[in-house]
């Protein structure tokens, strides 16, 4: 594998049982995704798309198959080592923001870093910082149901990245938003894939995030169909 | 402590909930508070009724006078046994009776009797009959035939205070009948049968003579120092002065009908404070699971970016416990404030009979820091517990389950 490599998925399949019946959700996906790309899947509903980030971030175990993260098996790990795997070399933007209530945005944004232990004070100084990079300064001590959506999406994408990961999986992260305010956020998410050389994927509906993906990864019945790098 | 803060918060987020279910567990805890030292004080009563009105909380007689009223059976040694009471730290009070069954005559009618001979200086801390006396006096004059008897027996003999009765006793050995005319002194009322109509009170000199038994005794009635002494069965009390010849017998032995009925409180007492208990947990495990279920979404992104199945168990066991410490805080209070309100008004179960125990007075709770500790330690400890279930389930929970379509 190329040092260059952070994704590398290798005859990936996953075979849902029900009832007795078979769905194969995803058929054999091998493909490799490097470091710093800004890579969008997309499909019909139906597609595998969602199975396929959940197999890659480790939130799902494939049926057969290797998912490789950084050049490790993460379809090989388990309990304490895969947390603690996901933790520290992956970030997640969900696409109805999902951040704890009962917290703050600082609280919130500091969550990972401090089951990484990181000290307080470096705490407090990298989450002001990640503040001022996506554009909330001083609403740190606000709670979420005091954010508008696209500021929680923000608050969501500085969650993702305080900690440095080499990936952000981000589901749907402008579904619930408006189009200007999923335009914004789009932009902002480019601008950090370029300043912070982190990777980017996403599964999206959205023709915007499409539009501007540099690399366009459709799925259809569990299956790679295109793959355009542009 | 992260975990203990979200964990608070988490218990604060639905606050309605959180009141409504912690009053629901206080309500129980000081239902079980309450009943413990409700039952306590009923125990109390109960034992105190039957031992101080005539009782005594021991006895000691000869060791086949029970079994055979014979009124020779007199206790052995009784001087060398009085003069160890004297000494003994453990006895508070005692009093010496001589006791044996008689006929009581009045101009209209006969009746049969217990006809108890007493000392009445030394047996007005071992009984109540002279603060139970209705009409005339306790042995007030010095006159050796006085005669006190319950309230019943007067209306069955048709007599009244200062008529003239004949007490007929047979005496020791020879069986021969012996009688006295004697002057009723006293009247006493206890609203209880067996005492206002079948027991009368001599002075022991004049029983010992009429029974022809010198200067002994039958029984010695004992206090002692403290209230639960007698229910210890290692005292030396028992072995010293039920050795030999002699029987000393606690309020247990001489009343088992009594003693069973508590140890039988007891167990009611286990029940209902089991039932209680259900409660208050089943209130718990409704708030937990409530709280878990509504939840999983975010148990599911906690999961996701990184959290160990252990932090999400922590957390879980941590709301359990933050939830039992409010429940323990409204339930100590309640509890604290029923307390009050029952040792000041107490509540009056006056003249009811519990297996041949008569409660005379008010039952007030018998409250104790104890109640305060063990029963909120319970409820804290069963709430972690019980929080063991859910916290596993989210510890175990697969996080494409609880995100559902999220990733």
């Amino acid at each position: 594998m190329d040092q260059k490599t952070i994704i590398s998925t290798e005859n990936l399949v996953k075979t849902y049982k029900d009832n007795g019946m078979e769905a194969k959700a995803v058929r054999g996906i091998s493909l490799e995704i490097t470091s710093g790309e800004f890579t969008a899947v997309v499909g019909p509903s139906g597609s595998g798309k969602t199975t396929f980030l959940n197999l890659i971030s480790g939130l799902d175990t494939p049926t057969k198959g290797t998912v490789m993260i950084n050049n490790k098996l993460i379809s090989e790990m388990k309990g304490k080592e895969l947390s603690d795997f996901r933790r520290d070399n992956i970030g997640f933007v969900f696409q109805s923001y999902n951040l704890i209530p009962v917290l703050t945005v600082e609280e919130n944004i500091e969550y990972i870093m401090l089951l990484q232990n990181v000290p307080k004070s470096e705490r407090h100084e990298r989450v002001i910082k990640i503040l001022e990079e996506v554009g909330l300064s001083g609403l740190e001590t606000r709670r979420p149901t005091q954010l508008s959506g696209g500021q929680q999406q923000r608050v969501a994408i500085a969650r993702a990245m305080v900690s440095n990961p080499t990936l952000i999986l981000a589901d749907e992260p402008t579904a619930n938003l408006d189009s200007e305010m999923g335009s914004e956020l789009l932009k902002m998410m480019k601008v950090l894939n370029e300043t912070t050389g982190m990777t980017f994927l996403f599964s999206t509906h959205d023709e915007m995030i499409m539009d501007r993906a540099r690399r366009l990864i459709t799925l259809k019945d569990g299956l790679v169909k295109t793959d355009e790098i542009r | 402590m992260f975990y203990l803060k979200l964990a608070w918060r988490n218990i604060l987020r639905n606050k309605r909930r959180t009141i409504i279910a912690s009053i629901a567990i206080g309500v129980g805890l000081a239902s079980m508070i309450l009943t413990d030292g409700i039952m306590i004080g009923m125990k109390d009563n109960l034992v105190d009724s039957a031992t101080s009105t005539l009782l005594g909380e021991a006895q000691i007689h000869h060791k086949y006078f029970r079994k055979t009223q014979d009124v020779e059976k007199t206790i052995i040694n009784k001087n060398e046994v009085l003069k160890e009471l004297g000494g003994d730290n453990s006895v508070d009070k005692f009093s010496e009776r001589t006791l044996s069954l008689g006929m009581i005559t009045s101009p209209s009618t006969v009746e049969s009797v217990i006809v108890y001979g007493i000392d009445p200086d030394s047996d007005k801390y071992l009984s109540k009959i002279d603060n139970r006396i209705r009409e005339g006096t306790y042995f007030g004059s010095e006159g050796k035939r006085d005669i006190v008897i319950g309230s019943k027996l007067a209306e069955v003999l048709e007599v009244s205070l200062g008529d003239r009765i004949v007490i007929t006793v047979a005496q020791a050995f020879t069986g021969d009948l012996s009688q006295e005319m004697f002057l009723i002194g006293g009247i006493y009322h206890f609203n209880v049968k067996e005492m206002d109509n079948g027991m009368v009170f001599i002075r022991k000199e004049k029983a010992q003579e009429m029974l022809n038994i010198s200067t002994e005794i039958h029984e010695i009635a004992v206090k002692f120092t403290g209230i639960r002494m007698a229910e210890d069965k290692n005292l030396t009390f028992w072995e010293k002065y039920g050795s030999g010849e002699n029987e000393a017998l606690s309020w247990a032995k001489i009343m088992p009908e009594l003693k069973n009925m508590l140890d039988m409180t007891d167990v009611s007492l286990y029940m209902m404070g089991g039932i209680l208990f259900f409660i208050v947990i089943f209130g718990i495990i409704n708030a937990l699971f409530m709280s878990l279920y509504e939840r999983m979404f975010e148990f599911g992104i906690l999961k996701a970016v990184g959290t160990r199945p252990g932090g999400l168990r922590k957390l879980i066991l941590f709301e359990a416990a933050s939830l039992a410490v409010i429940s323990n805080i409204i339930g100590i209070i309640l509890g604290f404030i029923g307390s009050i309100l029952l040792v000041k008004y107490g509540i009056d179960y006056g003249g009811i009979e519990i297996s041949g125990a008569y409660m005379h007075e008010k039952i007030y709770p018998v409250m104790t820091i104890f109640q305060y500790i063990k029963y909120p330690v319970f409820v804290l400890i069963f709430t972690i517990i019980i929080g063991l279930y859910p916290a596993i389930v989210a510890g175990r929970m697969k996080v494409t389950d609880a995100l559902r379509k999220s990733m």
